[in-house]
């Protein structure tokens, strides 16, 4: 159908930049936006200066300390042993503090810093070659010094080659599962590269009650242990011993900073500054010790909290922030009624523990290689609005100063979600709409209308439901509920459906079957055996899933522990465990693996279905063998493909197909209980993995050719949504199986055109929309508002356009960061402009 | 054989597209139906695909495979109208086509579509209410484009009709082309009007549409008269060379205040959007040189149309 020009289009904007593109557009320097720079805040816009041009120093005292402390401690309860190795680290890690902060601790060498997990290894993440080590953040300037290297080489990677848990997982997986996983990306395995999903703590336990009345709790239940419980004596006795290690240390750490505060004072010229260093002094003397009384005391002692967990362990996609404008709400309420603090010092204050996240950046091996995660180092998820515990809305002026200050502050840091749910102020949508129009992704948005009721069908309570926080891209915990996740698998669906093609095999793999025999596909003789082949090689796939995901749990707990984030758990601390030594008596288990290529094979089975089934218009054979030649000199056959009912129009036809995979993969994780006897869910979150995992799978019947990347997360293929974003929204809605519990995380993404949201019409509409998703009971959507000839200006100049931040998948990244065939990708979305 | 099926079609309307999320045209989020068959031929119509008032072939001639590779249209057509380019893709003979459809229902890569399809006032009602929760939040609903759709106007009265007994909020979009007959019919079933005013010279008006205005204006001065309370907005498209002057964008906001106002006066600036899709019917484009009105002249203009009095019951 010819796209009708709608007359009215003529009324909005043509060529309408977003605030965002304009600044680029002027080449704008990063800094506060506008008047920000100005007063207060010039602190922080001093400290942005250069900020993306500073060098990224690789940390490799954290890894040295650690090895240091584990060499000495074999043999000893693991618990106990990353307790000693914390401390050992808090204690003799270098210390500074830069410029004139307010906020200080850094987890590595001044400026941006990388930090070595040697404990942990994936494809991504790979320190067996320090030299061959990149930033994630292309631009950026990785200082590897020679000592570094000989450091890594010599005291690091000998300990780790043979203790890492990596191996230890490898070498326990029964053998065909093992050599699925060694096949790269039909099941890719993340266990190892991670100690766990993504986490916020418990900031709010610390800052009311201080780590001393937690060390007295542990100190209090170590001398209740029944002296005759040898259980008792031998899992419990450790852990508390640990925690109570790990209290002393982190107040010893924030000793050693009032330490440097005061020398540094006693050297400092400027008496406002010095004024400053002391009570920077003050604060570190109070916090994490005791109960913080003011803003600037919470905003330390949780940055503390952070520090210090990422000394302790690598959570998947950072620390996150948890509802920070719940729990510090009370300081900053209280600040402002006593005359102490402005906005402006508030936003300073929060503007410093952005920078402070900003400063650390992951580091990848394998330059070249299509990353799983491209363009991220971590999301640091920080979690505004929502519900209150009771059920009343919970949103408050930090809020409203969060979300200004993400229009304000250039950097992709913090990840800001905003919970939205039916009764969120129509005042708070439209900060939420005015921040989104700035066009660099923020926020995302949660609803939780949809999150909520999930929780309470895997057993939460409201109360604990109702006050979840965003951790991660798209997940979501109950801090004192949910037990950890062990990093899960990515299953790739397009190669499934590959293997039901051809009886098990995989072009990329040659002879040697992948999957299990299924027949051949020509001699399939209705959708219903089409069907059945793709349901077998899914189970199949699905069976290695969990085993590899029950080897991944039981063994982590051998090699990895983390007592201070334990000792913030309820749970933990009531049952004397470790986090990662499962089961937890009470804790909620939710993992879930994800489904990659969800419109692809929606897709393709709607056309195979359609064209091969039921019009009869292409055979079997025709179809293979145009798959076969990647559709070269096939191009009839291809263009019937691409012309085939398409997931993402509200098209009953492929959407029905949809409900069947969701309802099939569902089934599959009813009838699995993990290790520590929860469940794990089909979510449909691809990040970035679309990319590569397409890499491996051969041309498909949607016209897709071959190494093309997946659809991503849970949005349709590239393009094909042509019936603009309410079609696309009610696809999504209808594929999903609400009778299940088994699922978790639907990830979209939305580009729409910043004409299509110009102004204050567009500021309304934008907010009825949002409103409309959350009565559909969407998960999760986060909006692009950008022009597509912006994207494709940035390719050709990525100089000028360094700072241009687009949407990639949970996360928003530096486009000018993503390899080619993803910066491709999202230019391919679909634009919704109308 | 096109008035059989349009008699036998009665009951339904010639569709040829239904656009959904549209953000620009009136009360929230909306979807809009487009009516195939229009009196006027603006030469920068940008949906000529909706001036005729049957179904029409639409090639879209890059899209075509070529006949090395594909050829399904050559054997359907009973007319004879189609034949191999010289490039090897195919070419049609527009004199001979009578628009059977039977090549778009074989072309694999949608290089031949046909553009108007009958739909009844259920078929319309359902595709519109799969997006109701957005009109439901945003205070949209349903509108009603062309073509003119007044030229449909028993449809039409059918389906805003229908629409708004099922809670949706309607709007039509006009040219004020139509006999006062049908504007009656169907303004009580609507609660926005957007009616174009495109210029108010008689005479340039009959060379550059096909037609005078004469019937526009006095369909316009009688509906503020008889339905004073539903809300309309004036719209002028700002052509080039046609109606780009501050005289004539003048001498329509008199017209429109002689009638009593308006809710709003929209001035549209021309855009070029429209000229591909000539091609694809086989046309040639009118407006082949335009350019769109410069930011000064589309400034100057819009203080002229600030004069407009407005009635308070704004959309
Ligand atoms: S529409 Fe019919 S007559 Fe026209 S070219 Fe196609 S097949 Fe021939
Ligand atoms: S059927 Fe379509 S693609 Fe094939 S030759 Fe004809 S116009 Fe071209």
């Amino acid at each position: 159908m010819l796209q009708t020009v709608d007359v009215k289009k003529t009324m909005s904007p043509v060529g309408v930049l977003s605030p965002h593109e304009q600044r680029i557009e002027h080449g704008e320097p990063v800094g506060l936006i506008g008047d920000a720079a100005l007063g207060k805040r010039a602190r922080i816009h001093e400290m942005l200066k250069g900020f993306r041009e500073q060098p990224v120093h690789l940390n490799v005292a954290r890894a040295r300390l650690l090895t240091e402390s584990m060499k000495v401690s074999e043999g000893q309860p693991t618990v106990l042993r990353w307790g000693k190795a914390l401390a050992h680290i808090l204690a003799h890690h270098p210390i500074h503090i830069e410029g004139d902060e307010l906020v200080v601790g850094s987890a590595g060498p001044p400026g941006r810093y990388a930090v070595v997990y040697s404990e942990l290894v994936t494809p991504g993440r790979f320190y067996t070659q320090p030299d061959s080590l990149v930033p994630s953040e292309s631009d950026e300037q990785l200082v590897v010094t020679e000592e570094d290297v000989a450091i890594l080489k010599d005291e690091v990677l000998p300990y780790w080659e043979k203790n890492q848990y990596h191996g230890a997982l490898m070498n326990g997986l029964p053998d065909d599962t093992r050599r699925l996983m060694e096949r790269f990306f039909v099941v890719t395995a993340t266990a190892a590269g991670r100690s766990m999903l993504a986490w916020a703590h418990d900031f709010d336990k610390v800052l009311r009650r201080g780590l001393r009345s937690i060390k007295e709790e542990a100190e209090r239940k170590l001398s209740a242990l029944d002296p005759f419980d040898a259980a008792a004596q031998v899992e419990m006795r450790p852990f508390f011993e640990a925690v109570v290690l790990v209290c002393d240390a982190m107040v010893g750490f924030a000793h050693r900073h009032a330490e440097l505060a005061r020398t540094t004072a006693a050297d400092e010229p400027r008496a406002e500054r010095r004024k400053e260093l002391l009570e920077i002094a003050e604060i570190c003397e109070r916090v994490p010790e005791h109960p913080a009384r003011t803003l600037h005391e919470a905003v330390q002692c949780q940055w503390f909290v952070q520090l210090v967990s990422r000394f302790e362990q690598a959570i998947g996609g950072g620390v996150s922030n948890g509802r920070i404008d719940q729990y510090l709400y009370p300081y900053y309420r209280k600040d402002i009624d006593e005359g102490r603090i402005t906005d402006s010092d508030a936003l300073v204050l929060l503007e410093s523990l952005w920078i402070a996240m900003a400063r650390s950046v992951d580091v990848y091996a394998k330059p070249g290689q299509p990353s799983l995660t491209d363009g991220f180092a971590h999301w640091e998820a920080t979690t505004i609005g929502g519900l209150k515990p009771d059920g009343r809305d919970a949103t408050n002026e930090l809020s409203y100063l969060i979300l200004r200050s993400k229009r304000e502050f250039p950097l992709n840091y913090p990840d800001l979600s905003a919970r939205v749910h039916a009764r969120s102020p129509e005042a708070f949508l439209r900060a939420i709409c005015e921040t989104i129009k700035e066009g660099t992704g923020f926020p995302k948005l949660f609803f939780d209308d949809e999150i909520i009721p999930s929780f309470l069908m895997k057993g939460a309570e409201v109360a604990e439901a109702n006050d979840y926080c965003v951790t991660g891209c798209t997940e979501v915990k109950m801090l004192n509920r949910d037990a950890i996740a062990t990093g899960c698998a990515w299953v790739n669906m397009g190669a499934i459906l590959e293997m039901a093609l051809s009886d098990g095999c995989m072009k990329s793999y040659g002879e040697d079957r992948v999957g299990i025999s299924t027949g051949d596909a020509r001699a399939f003789t209705s959708f219903a055996d089409l069907w059945n082949a793709f349901r077998a090689q899914a189970e199949d796939v699905m069976r290695h899933t969990f085993i590899q995901q029950y080897a991944a749990d039981t063994l982590k707990s051998r090699h990895i522990a983390a007592p201070m984030f334990s000792m913030l758990h309820d749970l933990c601390m009531t049952e004397g465990k470790d986090i990662h030594a499962g089961p937890i008596d009470g804790a909620l288990y939710l993992g879930f693996f994800d489904i990659m290529g969800f419109g692809t094979v929606i897709d393709s089975l709607a056309a195979m279905k359609k064209l091969v089934f039921e019009e009869g218009r292409l055979s079997m054979d025709e179809l293979l063998a145009a798959l076969d030649a990647d559709f070269e000199g096939h191009e009839a056959v291809r263009q019937l493909c691409l012309n085939a009912p398409k997931y993402g129009n509200n098209d009953p036809y492929a959407d029905s197909i949809g409900r069947d995979i969701e309802e099939c993969f569902a089934r599959l994780a009813q009838g699995h209980t993990t290790a520590f006897g929860g469940e794990l869910d089909v979510r449909y979150v691809s990040i970035t993995s679309h990319v590569p995992l397409g890499l491996v799978v051969a041309a498909t019947p949607d016209g897709r050719r071959s190494g093309e990347p997946l659809s991503e997360s849970v949005s349709p293929s590239q393009g094909v949504d042509v019936k603009g974003p309410t079609a696309t929204l009610n696809s999504i809605a209808s594929t999903k199986c609400a009778q299940y519990k088994e699922r978790a995380a639907r990830l979209l993404n939305m580009k729409l055109s910043p004409a299509s949201v110009a102004g204050e019409e567009g500021t309304k509409k934008l907010g009825a929309m949002i409103r409309a998703v959350c009565d559909m009971k969407m998960w999760h959507i986060q909006f692009n508002i950008v022009n597509r000839e912006t994207l494709i200006a940035a390719q050709k100049d990525p100089e000028k356009y360094r700072n241009l931040l687009v949407r990639v998948a949970g996360y928003s990244a530096y486009f000018v960061d993503l390899t080619p065939a993803l910066q491709n990708e999202i230019i391919r979305r679909t634009e919704h402009c109308f | 054989m096109i008035d059989e099926t349009r008699q036998s079609e009665q009951e339904r309307g010639l569709v040829f597209n239904i656009q959904k999320f549209s953000l620009h045209d009136g009360s929230g989020i909306r979807t809009l139906v487009f009516l195939k068959g229009c009196p006027l031929a603006c030469q920068w119509c940008s949906n000529p695909e909706g001036q005729d008032v049957s179904a029409e072939l639409i090639y879209t001639r890059a899209q075509c495979i070529g006949l090395s590779e594909c050829d399904a249209c050559l054997g359907v057509c009973h007319a004879g109208a189609i034949c191999g380019g010289g490039d090897g893709k195919v070419d049609i003979d527009r004199r001979a086509c009578d628009a059977c459809g039977n090549c778009a229902a074989v072309c694999p890569s949608k290089a031949l579509e046909m553009s108007g399809e009958f739909m009844s006032v259920d078929d319309v009602i359902r595709e519109t209410e799969e997006d109701e929760t957005f009109y439901a939040r945003s205070g949209g609903g349903l509108s009603v484009s062309g073509g003119e759709p007044l030229a449909q106007a028993r449809f039409v009265k059918r389906l805003l009709a229908a629409a708004r007994s099922r809670g949706l909020n309607t709007a039509i979009e006009t040219s004020g082309l139509c006999s006062w007959k049908s504007l009656e019919e169907v303004v009580p079933h609507t609660d926005q009007i957007f009616y174009d005013i495109k210029c108010a010279d008689p005479e340039r008006h009959l060379r550059t549409t096909g037609v005078s205005n004469q019937r526009i204006v006095e369909n316009f001065t009688r509906l503020r008269h008889d339905f004073p309370a539903v809300p309309v907005v004036v719209r002028t498209p700002v052509i080039p060379g046609v109606n780009d002057s501050e005289h004539e964008i003048q001498a329509i906001v008199d017209i429109v205040n002689e009638a009593g106002g308006a809710s709003a006066y929209e001035l549209l600036p021309y855009h070029g959007f429209g000229e591909p899709k000539y091609r694809k019917l086989g046309l040639a484009y009118p407006l082949e040189h335009a350019r769109p009105p410069s930011e000064a002249v589309m400034a100057a203009l819009t203080k002229i149309a600030a004069q407009v009095v407005l009635e308070s019951t704004g959309v």
